[in-house]
């Protein structure tokens, strides 16, 4: 009994032990088809698996080969990452595993409680870790970043990044760029002044701060009246990107603080529902764009920082394009934040376009008030956070939308540490339910190739594959393969669970193999042997 | 505003001595009556109305409430929820102190008159039963039909406004997660009915007999879903006024007993 214990340890440990990621092959994450070593798959953000044994002839063809059941009730949006025959998710209220890739058995488990007096506002979700070396980053609801063993899931070091009893939590999946993992964090819905921070990935210490609200003496403070700077919020809750050549690292930026009240606020309220460019090795901002200056719909610009080179209007550009929660897909170049373009994807009543120089064309009368303002799109867009994808094989990008109006009524609260802080809330129009809409536009023109409608509004991310294929969920559990050309369904499966992450993709023991978080599990898909 | 404080801060200590709370610290003190409102407006204003004007849930902005109008009576329904209704609780998700705020909210209100009950609820019971047929679609306790939402508990989940409303405009508000279904289907029927679930690839529903049905979207011409009601509109013409007041009365006495008439 002893013999075997000790035996089926060596081989666990053996098997984790390969679990080893350098810097290069986080550089090179997209040529490698074994793996999924980042959220975003590669550090363009492009969540596209160049793989094609499953493709748009036989994925209706594909059937579950392993379900792992994690027993978290909560909202799982973990984008696996797989590395060495093991798979890495994460769980809400900060629970992490090591699966075996080739049973889906549990090879180590990681928790930790959440305080019971943490303040958080949409659920405690997380949305993945990040890899380097033999160490795994996770950052938990509290505030903090933890690195964990990839062998045994221990915690090698922990830091706090905020006082979680001022309203701070976190919920991003770090980025792990150089010897740095960078992170986001979470709180703009409780009166914080937000940031993006930098640790050493050995130590855990510290290397740089960038507050998305800029304090007094810093360029940008000017644009908030009185201290309302202090409780500014524009959250980091979603992973940036990072163009390597320019040691760039992109991060979009959340909501201002109250979210719906702009009175206590006067001014652009920068760098809040912006797109900020940082140097990687200091954190300092070589260029910010604002997408919706003085925001008071609640419309966070956190979305995937998507880098593509290509060209518009006739010019070769360094790209960024993002499909703005405010209802607008926009294209910017990333070496100078330059705005190129931005097109309107939804239904839009609050602006009456995007100018030249990138500011949108107010229509008066789309505030809050006591009563209710009638706008569109409602508060949760548009499209939201959820993981979008781009196909070098279509040249399409593709992300979700949530479509319809809200009433959006304000009202003037004071600030509560640790409290709410929204300056009051939307309500639905009776009869007119919001929908949603996966849509896939060229995105050197915003011009939309094809949308597939959905009921709800989306809850899922996006998966492009180089089989033509496009994945996605739906909040009523369906998991699905859309023809990347024409969006055309041809396949799904009711996996009895809202899909509330992005699929991954990886070929493990010459196989291909889709996996998606359902529900509480997590649903590993191939074709038939 | 410092005795205010103190005031508040002795509150507290005396919570955290163990010495339960029994109304609100925060009467007057407008920070929290504003931090309550925007609480409740969040979280309660979806079935309570924006202004807690009322809706799916009672009117909260008169001063009275129907499990009691103490301040902690109020406290406890919102910490813990009221079984049997869809009032949940909230006390695992907002702190004590929050909840107080949103108590001191409600009780800024003015105290105001409900709107008195004019009919009879013994005649308004042969008007749900026998004169209209309501009975036939919808049930109170063990009686009545299947097709439209029970009422066993109507007179404490709804107004009275909110009810005649309903009988009146049957499709101004809809109950949660309430839809119509048509699907017409690859021989031509038309079947329509309360949807059970709609989603991108199916739908099922349930007719008038009671009979569930469940489609796939390929295997039919087309399927639609409706936010109306199929509640007829006509009950403003074929009943009397008198009628309308005693049926209301009658749904407002209607509390969850079991075995009610």
């Amino acid at each position: 009994m002893k013999l075997r214990f000790v035996i089926g340890i060596l081989l666990v440990s053996a098997l984790l032990a390969q679990a080893q990621v350098s810097g290069d092959n986080l550089l090179r994450s997209q040529q490698d088809d074994e793996s999924w070593l980042m959220y975003g798959r590669n550090y363009s953000a492009w969540r596209h698996s160049p793989l094609k044994e499953i493709d748009t002839g036989n994925v209706h063809g594909i059937v579950p080969v392993w379900i792992f059941q994690s027993g978290v009730l909560g909202k799982l949006q973990t984008t696996p990452l797989v590395r060495d025959g093991v798979m890495y998710v994460t769980g809400p209220s900060n629970h992490a595993w090591a699966l075996d890739l080739k049973t889906g058995r549990e090879l180590w488990h990681y928790s930790e409680p959440v305080p019971d007096d943490l303040a958080y506002c949409c659920g405690q979700p997380n949305r993945g870790v990040a890899i380097l070396d033999n160490r795994l980053y996770k950052v938990n609801m509290q505030a903090t970043l933890v690195a964990l063993d990839t062998r045994t899931g221990e915690v090698i070091w922990e830091v706090e990044s905020a006082d979680y009893r001022k309203g701070y939590s976190n919920t991003v999946a770090p980025l792990i760029v150089g010897d740095k993992v960078v992170t986001g964090i979470a709180g703009a819905e409780f009166g914080t002044r937000d940031f993006i921070d930098a640790y050493d990935a050995k130590t855990g210490e510290r290397v740089w701060r960038f507050w998305t609200v800029p304090g007094p003496g810093e360029p940008g403070n000017e644009t908030w009246g009185g201290d309302s700077w202090k409780r500014g919020g524009a959250s980091t809750w979603i992973t940036g990107s990072y163009d390597p050549e320019l040691n760039l690292i992109y991060w979009g930026t959340g909501n201002p603080g109250p979210d719906l009240d702009g009175a206590p606020r006067p001014g652009d309220n920068l760098y809040s529902d912006s797109m900020v460019a940082l140097d990687a090795d200091t954190g300092e901002l070589r260029w910010y764009f604002q997408f919706t200056p003085h925001d008071v719909h609640d419309w966070d610009s956190v979305a995937d920082p998507v880098l593509i080179d290509m060209e518009v209007d006739g010019q070769d550009r360094k790209a960024l394009v993002q499909a703005n929660r405010n209802g607008h897909f926009y294209a910017l170049d990333r070496q100078s934040g330059e705005f190129l373009f931005a097109r309107a994807y939804t239904e839009v009543n609050w602006a009456d376009g995007i100018g030249p120089d990138g500011r949108p064309i107010l229509i008066p009368g789309r505030e809050p008030t006591d009563e209710g303002t009638l706008t569109c799109p409602g508060m949760g867009g548009g499209h939201n956070w959820h993981a979008t994808t781009y196909s070098p094989q279509t040249g399409l990008y593709y992300f979700n939308s949530g479509d319809g109006c809200q009433i959006y009524h304000g009202a003037t609260q004071e600030y509560v540490e640790g409290e709410y802080y929204l300056g009051s809330a939307m309500e639905n129009v009776t009869g007119e339910p919001r929908e949603g809409s996966i849509i896939a536009v060229d995105p050197s023109t915003g011009d939309r190739r094809w949308r597939f409608p959905l009921v709800s509004p989306p809850s899922s991310g996006l998966l492009s594959t180089g089989g033509g294929l496009l994945f996605a969920g739906t909040p009523e559990g369906y998991f699905m393969a859309l023809d990347a050309a024409s969006g055309k369904p041809l396949w799904h499966l009711q996996t009895g669970g809202p899909v509330r992450a992005p699929a991954i993709s990886y070929r493990f023991a010459g196989r291909q193999y889709v996996a998606s978080a359902a529900g509480t599990s997590i649903f590993v898909f191939a074709l038939p042997k | 505003m410092r005795w205010e404080i103190l005031c508040l801060l002795a509150a507290f200590a005396a919570a955290a001595a163990g010495q339960e709370l029994q109304s609100s610290p925060y009467h007057g003190d407008p920070v929290s009556i504003g931090v309550g409102k925007a609480t409740f407006r969040l979280r309660c204003s979806a079935c309570h109305g924006i202004h807690a004007d009322g809706g799916q849930g009672p009117a909260l902005n008169r001063g009275e409430f129907a499990a009691g109008d103490t301040d902690l009576a109020i406290y406890q329904v919102i910490a813990n929820g009221v079984p049997g209704t869809e009032m949940p609780a909230f006390g695992g998700r907002s702190t004590e102190e929050n909840i107080w705020r949103v108590v001191a909210f409600l009780r800024s209100f003015a105290p105001g008159d409900d709107e008195p009950l004019q009919g009879d609820a013994e005649r308004g019971a042969a008007v749900f039963w026998d004169q209209a047929g309501c009975g036939g679609c919808h049930r109170v306790g063990q009686r009545g039909g299947m097709f439209g939402p029970a009422l066993t508990r109507i007179g404490r989940s709804r107004s009275v406004a909110y009810l005649r409303d309903a009988l009146l405009e049957p499709g101004k508000d809809l109950p949660p997660d309430y839809f119509v279904v048509s699907v017409e289907t690859a021989d031509g029927r038309t079947i329509r009915g309360i949807g059970l679930g709609y989603d991108d690839f199916s739908a099922q529903l349930v007719d008038s007999t009671g009979r569930i049905h469940s489609y796939h979207r390929g295997e039919v011409e087309s399927m639609e879903r409706e936010f109306a009601t199929l509640m007829p509109d006509t009950y403003g013409d074929s009943l009397t006024t008198e009628q309308q007041e005693d049926l209301l009365a009658y749904m407002q006495s209607l509390r969850g007993e079991v075995g009610a008439p």
